[in-house]
């Protein structure tokens, strides 16, 4: 048996050259369906004109980010029964920090150029990916599997993150979790790019990327993790192992 | 596509202290924020206030003239809350970015705040 | 000599391919799509590289385009790609029977094929059902939707390609013959309209090809079938997973980040622009799903989704060829200026690509030939960190 709620969908709109305002439909929606299904009919049945990204519907793509009812969520995993109650509103609104494309969709090419910038991995062993709690431990023979990195550049930390919204420059912590996961170590070029003003200790401990990230990337302690091994560089530079 | 809306901005600090959006570790950022600005506003009041002792016997009596007022007696109250929770929300700062604890964060931070709001409350208690 | 525009509509796997190939050999290219890169069908493929062993008995041209693509695609495009190989698992007596006519048939197809016994299988892969009779290791991978579209995307604007999102066609310009000279449409984002001419348009909507073939009063003969996609939360298995059976509903379960994804199902249906989920359709792939790993009962699922597959040809579901095709409207219809390319697989959408850019070269007496088989593609973020 399908629940039938009643929301009413506040979509934030933005339009070229017009002041941006809220537009509500009143929506029949299953509370089982996601945020993004509720989006995506209110562009198919109620006005063509709204603009949003989306691709994949299952967390890989990372085209969905949006701020709902004020939090960043990927919306394709997002149920509406987790954000909303029968009969309330469901607010939903562009990504802060990008510049405002159209109506839901931004701009995120700067955030993929500082992704470019640290060489992040877009594949990678398995047994790399820094899985807390493994199902089971990996042996020799598990390193020839190739998996697609957990993040999925959707752009949620760097929205969510306060120095981001403030400081233009700052890398951010996605491209910094980028450079934690390939190892100072063993990509020495990284140093220079991330020990600096707007690199890794432009970070203020709000945690807030981890906190929406839906990916599992978890950068608040990558991010961490990198100043030490900023510090291990340097460390070693000094007594000459470098 | 307008290219100036949306972009981040120095001019937006005032959206590290709204509410919306927000978690745990970003109300400590906030916090800390809110803390350092008042414990530095207090700190050029401390000096100008010792300036005023510079000046003798006259200075000094009306600078204690000044303790006795309500708003101050609360001023002063605020800076010594202010010392705890940024002290120790601030320790807990040190701890993950040293890598300690940095997936308990929110718990270091109920943790501290109970800590610092139990010291506060012993000092009220005590000075008032 | 100015060179050739050709506008390209729909910025899908075909689309974005399509503009590729032509940006190699010469063209001017302009990109419309009405929504975001990879909206419609194919952001929501389940991402199967495929090696082919599913369409070999019954489809085997369609296998033979798969295995040669595969091949391909792990060349110039690794980073969008698992490349891990799949199994083929029997799990009960129907599915054995399948298997004498598989191999026959993989090998007519060349496809590498390796038989395993149940316990070389659960030890390459813990997670499948332990009452398995016996798999075969065939070279599946499996892709992630967008950023393969990306990186032919990105190389194509690098190449000089024009991209134009949230830009709908409303009508196709003609000249007095009824022949298309370009298109009109809407910026969504603006809301200004625009007129641009193209020597050649090329209709790369997929499942929505019968919309853009309608503004020249004809009809293009794809089928959109619609199938159901649940992706769980564990990654179980490191491989593409089968059923050894006929093409069947829920019986591919592919990893993909931290998840498996079950699919699919096949269905009819008019409008595709929304194609809500059904209970009914959700509950088949659980079943199927933890047939084939019954860890997948204890997990939850992450996302549910629908997407349209643009079949052409004669038949309906399962029973459809899931080659492609792509047709020269003068030919058909003696409407010139217009070419729609249609049908077809995700893992094929290079050799798509490469069939519509001899069509459009042909008519544009451009002799460069295709290069897209050696042509390493760029990094996928370069559609984005690329201005236009």
């Amino acid at each position: 048996m399908t629940e039938n709620w009643k929301i009413t969908l506040r979509v934030y709109r933005q339009k070229e050259n017009q002041t941006s305002h809220f537009d509500d439909f009143q929506m029949d929606v299953n509370p089982d369906e996601y945020v993004l299904d509720a989006v995506e009919r209110a562009w198919a049945f109620h006005d063509r004109t709204i603009c949003f990204r989306h691709a994949c519907h299952h967390s890989t793509c990372g085209a969905c980010g949006m701020r709902v009812n004020g939090v960043e969520k990927l919306t394709c995993i997002t149920l509406i029964r987790d954000v909303t109650r029968n009969g309330a509103t469901l607010k939903v609104e562009p990504l802060r920090n990008f510049p405002v494309v159209s109506d839901l969709a931004v701009d995120m090419g700067v955030f993929y150029r500082k992704m470019e910038a640290v060489g992040a991995r877009a594949v990678l062993p398995v047994t790399e990916a820094e899985i807390e709690d493994p199902p089971s431990k990996w042996d020799a023979e598990d390193s020839q599997y190739i998996r697609l990195s957990d993040c999925i550049e959707c752009g949620l930390c760097m929205s969510a993150c306060p120095i981001m919204a403030t400081t233009p420059e700052y890398l951010g912590p996605a491209p910094l979790a980028a450079a934690q996961d390939q190892g100072l170590r063993r990509k020495p070029e990284l140093l220079s790019v991330v020990d600096c003003e707007d690199g890794v200790w432009r970070c203020h401990s709000a945690f807030e990327c981890t906190a929406v990230c839906p990916s599992f990337v978890e950068p608040a302690r990558r991010i961490m993790n990198l100043r030490v091994q900023v510090v291990d560089m340097r460390l070693r530079k000094l007594f000459g192992k470098a | 596509m307008d290219q100036t809306r949306n972009q981040p901005s120095a001019g937006k600090f005032w959206s590290w202290f709204i509410p919306v959006g927000r978690q745990v570790g970003g109300w400590a950022f906030a916090l800390n924020r809110v803390t350092a600005i008042g414990l530095t506003f207090y700190l050029f009041l401390h000096l100008a206030v010792l300036s005023l002792l510079a000046k003798g016997p006259d200075g000094y009596n009306g600078f204690l003239a000044l303790t006795e007022n309500p708003i101050i007696k609360f001023g002063e109250w605020a800076v010594v809350a202010a010392v705890f929770l940024h002290g120790l929300n601030g320790i807990r700062i040190i701890l993950t970015s040293f890598g300690v604890g940095v997936t308990r964060q929110k718990q270091l931070f109920y943790g501290f705040t109970v800590v610092a709001v139990l010291i506060i409350l012993i000092f009220t208690i005590r000075m008032y | 000599m100015s060179k050739p525009h050709v506008i390209v509509i729909g910025a899908g796997f075909t689309g974005v391919a399509t503009a590729h190939d032509l940006a190699l050999r010469g063209c001017d290219v302009t990109v419309v799509e009405r929504g975001d890169l990879c909206n419609g069908t194919s952001g929501r493929t389940h991402g199967l590289l495929h090696s082919g062993g599913r369409y070999a008995v019954k489809d085997k041209e369609s296998a033979v385009e798969c295995i040669d693509e595969n091949m391909i695609l792990r060349k110039i495009v690794p980073q969008v790609i698992e490349p891990n190989g799949g199994l083929f698992v029997a799990l009960d007596e129907s599915d054995l029977a399948y298997a004498e006519q598989f191999i026959e048939s993989c090998e007519e197809c060349h496809i590498p094929l390796e038989e395993l016994k149940p316990d070389q299988a659960l030890k390459l892969e813990p997670n499948i059902n332990p009452k398995v009779l016996i798999a075969f290791l065939i070279p599946d991978g499996t892709f992630d939707p967008l950023r393969l579209a990306l990186a032919f995307a990105g190389t194509a604007k690098h190449n000089g390609a024009k991209f134009h999102t949230f830009t709908e066609v409303g009508s196709l310009l003609t000249d007095g013959a009824g022949n298309v000279t370009g298109i009109k449409v809407s910026n969504r984002a603006s809301g200004k309209s625009e007129e641009m001419r193209a020597d050649v348009v090329v209709n790369a909507t997929g499942a929505w090809a019968g919309h853009i073939t309608a503004m020249a009063g004809l009809d293009a003969p794809v089928k959109p079938t619609p199938g159901i996609m649940v992706a769980y939360n564990q990654r179980f298995v490191q491989r593409a997973l089968n059923r050894l059976n006929a093409p069947g509903d829920g019986d591919i379960v592919l990893p993909q980040r931290r998840m498996v994804v079950v699919g699919t199902t096949s269905f009819d249906a008019e409008d595709v622009d929304y194609i809500p989920t059904t209970d009914d359709q959700i509950k088949l792939m659980l079943e199927r799903g933890s047939e084939l790993i019954p860890g997948i009962r204890s997990a939850k699922p992450r996302g549910i989704f629908m997407a349209a597959r643009p079949l052409v040809g004669g038949g309906s579901g399962r029973s459809m060829a899931r080659t492609f095709k792509c047709y020269d409207h003068k030919e058909t219809h003696n409407v010139d200026g217009l070419v729609t390319i249609t049908g077809g697989k995700a893992t094929t959408l290079r050799a798509m690509a490469e069939k519509t850019a001899d069509v459009v070269c042909a008519k544009l007496n451009i002799t460069t030939p295709c290069a897209t088989k050696e042509t390493p593609l760029l990094s996928y973020r370069q559609y984005y960190a690329t201005t236009n």
